[in-house]
């Protein structure tokens, strides 16, 4: 299997900025900037995954980059997976990576006589999305108001007809400016807004949050803590994927596998709502514990039956062929391609990317409790359908371990409230979670008072959207690109929070 | 045998009913009688006023994406908005009822606009969870903080995110309004035009 770092010397890395090489297996999994003292500070975080024994850091490595003037050497010649950030960190500090490289404007809009939140103070100028279309294709456009009930979101369609020839997505239409709104807030009302950063990762959003602060301050969770911490996550991973096959279902126009897969989907959610007292689980998690633990009766009571109905609902789609045909060679992620990109979660893992923090860098009740991590080579829409049947069976597998953990350990069933009593400190620190997306990462800078300075926040949709206009050129119709959006099962949200 | 095809699926496409009998848990009974219970007036009411088509076009302006699940889910088995008559439409030309999503960002002041603008009187707006009513989001560079400042609204659904549930007796309430608006409309044109314009209070037909 080819890993990251293989692909990343193949293809010659210069050696511009050696700071910021990656060392040997190492991924580029976030880079964003920091002001200050009005300087501009760029951080680059490399995971290192599969490491033998988990360090403190996880096998993450936080490296900061100066920045000399405006100006530093760009990292997507050597990294392409890193060209968003810098056309990100270009719109919130005004700084940009050496040479003539046109930047895309990415989550500030265009239009607006306001004045936009940048986090520095230039003025970011010359943005814009270089795109020409000519000869017989036209652009057909999607959004950004779209289907029913769908997030904000334009899609660029350049088609001659049928097949999708080029595609582009503009993904600021939602942007809330939430990295923003936390600076200057105490990280109790900062956890409010993590969470509604992408609400359906809720869970693996706060929980990465919740680790990043816990280590800056040197809190511990109690284990009731976090095993009910690991319930929740597994529990929003079901329903996600439930939520995934149901979208599959609607887009490949099989009405009754839609109707199945949402029935699963409403149980589950129904489900959350009786063992956590939410239905997508917002307000589970809090800092140094949980807010509230599970109602282990409630779920070991309804488990059995959501079970069932996302067995039914997986082996009948698995076993309708007009269905299983429309998935297969459709939406192809080339395993390169999601590793030059630096793809996370069931995207890249149906690319041969053997990645999964849960196991790879394990937190939590995850050190106790091994993760079994499905790949697949394909990369169509049929292998991430794949892992996320196998993943779902591998969840479900969890939650019962984590609820048996629970009852077997008398001592863990104590209290579940934050270690609140700790002194309060300045640093900075980073935490990691799992999300059904892929993985999130959430960096944050506190100063002495418990409140953020300055908060990173980056879910898994961040990394994966830039791979979806890859899998909707790879010789794909009209037709095709519902189906390869709900087989991503991204969030604008979460990209554009 | 695929249990998606043959007789089967009629039985498994209909949870509600098979649900009660079942092994379902007395939480899942309470809130089908719920919705049982509300379905039937919402149902009255959207019959006897559009005959079976009322009509929603929904517009996301930057929620966290949980809104926009539990709406999808009001077609899902569970509520099943069809049978009552209301269906999504994804042309705003041909709907009755605007259901808006999210912060209000300022980044789809247009596309809201013109979907508005797109619809034909009498029409309702139904802002959906908290963050529309300005109770997530304050007022900034990026986002209006709420709805009111945009659009006229008249009916506020809260929670974060509402449960289906919750939008159902939002509808009811939508279609209540819509029906009072109907009532109020002067659909056909009786007399002069007011300076080219319509006519007091309603619509003229052109």
């Amino acid at each position: 299997m080819t890993s990251h770092a293989d692909l990343r010397n193949r293809a010659g890395v210069g050696n511009a900025f050696p700071a910021s090489q990656p060392r040997e297996g190492e991924r580029l999994a976030d880079l964003f900037g920091t002001s200050e003292d009005s300087e501009v500070l760029l951080r680059a975080i490399y995971a290192e995954d599969r490491v033998a024994v988990p360090s403190e850091g996880g096998g993450y490595r936080v490296v900061e980059l100066p920045v000399e003037g405006d100006r530093y050497p760009g990292i997507s010649d050597s990294d392409p997976a890193a060209f968003v950030e810098e056309c990100e960190i270009y719109e919130q500090f005004g700084v940009r990576p050496r040479g003539a490289k046109p930047l895309n404007r990415l989550l500030v809009p265009p239009h607006g006589e306001y004045r936009f939140p940048h986090l520095g103070s230039p003025a970011p100028k010359e943005l814009r999305a270089p795109h020409y279309v000519a000869g017989p294709a036209l652009e057909f456009p999607v959004g950004p108001v779209r289907g029913v009930a769908q997030e904000s979101l334009y899609i660029g369609l350049v088609t001659s007809g049928e097949e999708v020839i080029d595609l582009y997505l503009l993904l600021w239409h939602k942007h809330r400016g939430i990295e923003r709104r936390l600076e200057g807030l105490p990280v109790e009302k900062a956890l409010f807004f993590v969470e509604r950063a992408e609400g359906l990762s809720a869970v693996a959003n706060s929980w990465a949050f919740c680790r990043a602060v816990e280590s800056v301050l040197g809190w511990t969770p109690p284990p009731a803590a976090e095993n009910a911490r690991a319930i929740a996550l597994e529990l929003e991973r079901l329903y996600n994927h439930a939520a995934a096959v149901a979208a599959l279902g609607q887009a490949t126009g099989l009405s009754v596998g839609q109707a199945q897969g949402e029935i699963a989907l409403e149980q589950l959610l129904r489900l959350n709502a009786a063992v956590f007292g939410h239905r997508y689980l917002f307000g589970v998690l809090a800092l140094g514990g949980v807010a509230r633990l599970p109602d282990m009766d409630a779920l070991r009571a309804l488990l059995p039956r959501a079970r069932e109905e996302l067995a039914h609902v997986l082996e009948a789609l698995f076993s309708t062929n007009s269905f299983l045909d429309r998935l297969e060679a459709a939406g192809v992620v080339a395993p390169e391609v999601a590793a030059r990109l630096g793809l996370v979660g069931p995207v890249a893992r149906a690319s041969a990317a053997d990645l999964d923090t849960r196991r790879d860098h394990p937190f939590g009740a995850y050190r106790d409790h091994r993760v079994d991590v499905p790949t697949r080579p394909a990369g169509d829409v049929l292998a991430r359908m794949e892992v996320m049947d196998a993943e779902t069976r591998e969840s479900l597998r969890l939650v019962e371990e984590l609820v048996a953990a629970g009852d077997e350990a008398p001592e863990a069933k104590g209290s579940a409230a934050a270690q609140s009593s700790g002194t309060l400190r300045a640093g900075s620190a980073l935490g990691w979670c799992e999300s059904s997306r892929g993985e999130v990462l959430a960096w944050v800078d506190l100063d002495g008072n418990g409140r953020v300075r300055r908060a990173r926040l980056r879910p898994a949709s961040v990394r994966n959207w830039r791979a979806f206009d890859d899998a909707a050129r790879s010789r794909n119709v009209f037709t095709d690109v519902p189906i390869i959006e709900a087989s991503f099962w991204l969030t604008v949200a979460g990209f554009a929070r | 045998m695929s249990r998606l095809g043959g007789h089967q699926a009629e039985g498994d496409l209909a949870p509600p009913r098979a649900s009660r009998q079942d092994h379902s848990a007395p939480l899942e009974r309470d809130a089908q009688q719920d919705v049982d219970a509300l379905s039937a007036r919402l149902g009255s009411d959207v019959r006897s006023m559009f005959s079976r088509s009322l009509h929603i076009r929904t517009v996301d302006t930057g929620s966290c994406a949980a809104c926009e699940s539990e709406v999808r889910l009001l077609v899902a088995p569970h509520y099943d908005l069809h049978r009552l008559g209301l269906f999504f439409t994804p042309s705003p030309r041909h709907a009755d009822l605007l259901l808006v999503t999210g912060a209000v960002t300022r980044a789809m002041d247009g596309a809201l606009a013109k979907t508005y603008a797109a619809m034909p009187d009498p029409k309702v707006v139904v802002a959906v969870g908290a963050c529309p009513l300005g109770g997530v989001y304050s007022e900034d560079a990026m986002v209006h903080g709420d709805l009111e400042s945009v659009l006229p609204v008249d009916v506020f659904v809260p929670g974060c995110p509402p449960s289906p549930l919750a939008l159902l007796h939002g509808l009811l309430v939508a279609a209540g309004r819509l029906k009072e608006k109907v009532e109020a409309s002067d659909f056909c044109f009786r007399g002069e035009l007011l300076d080219g314009g319509a006519p007091e209070g309603g619509v003229p037909l052109r």
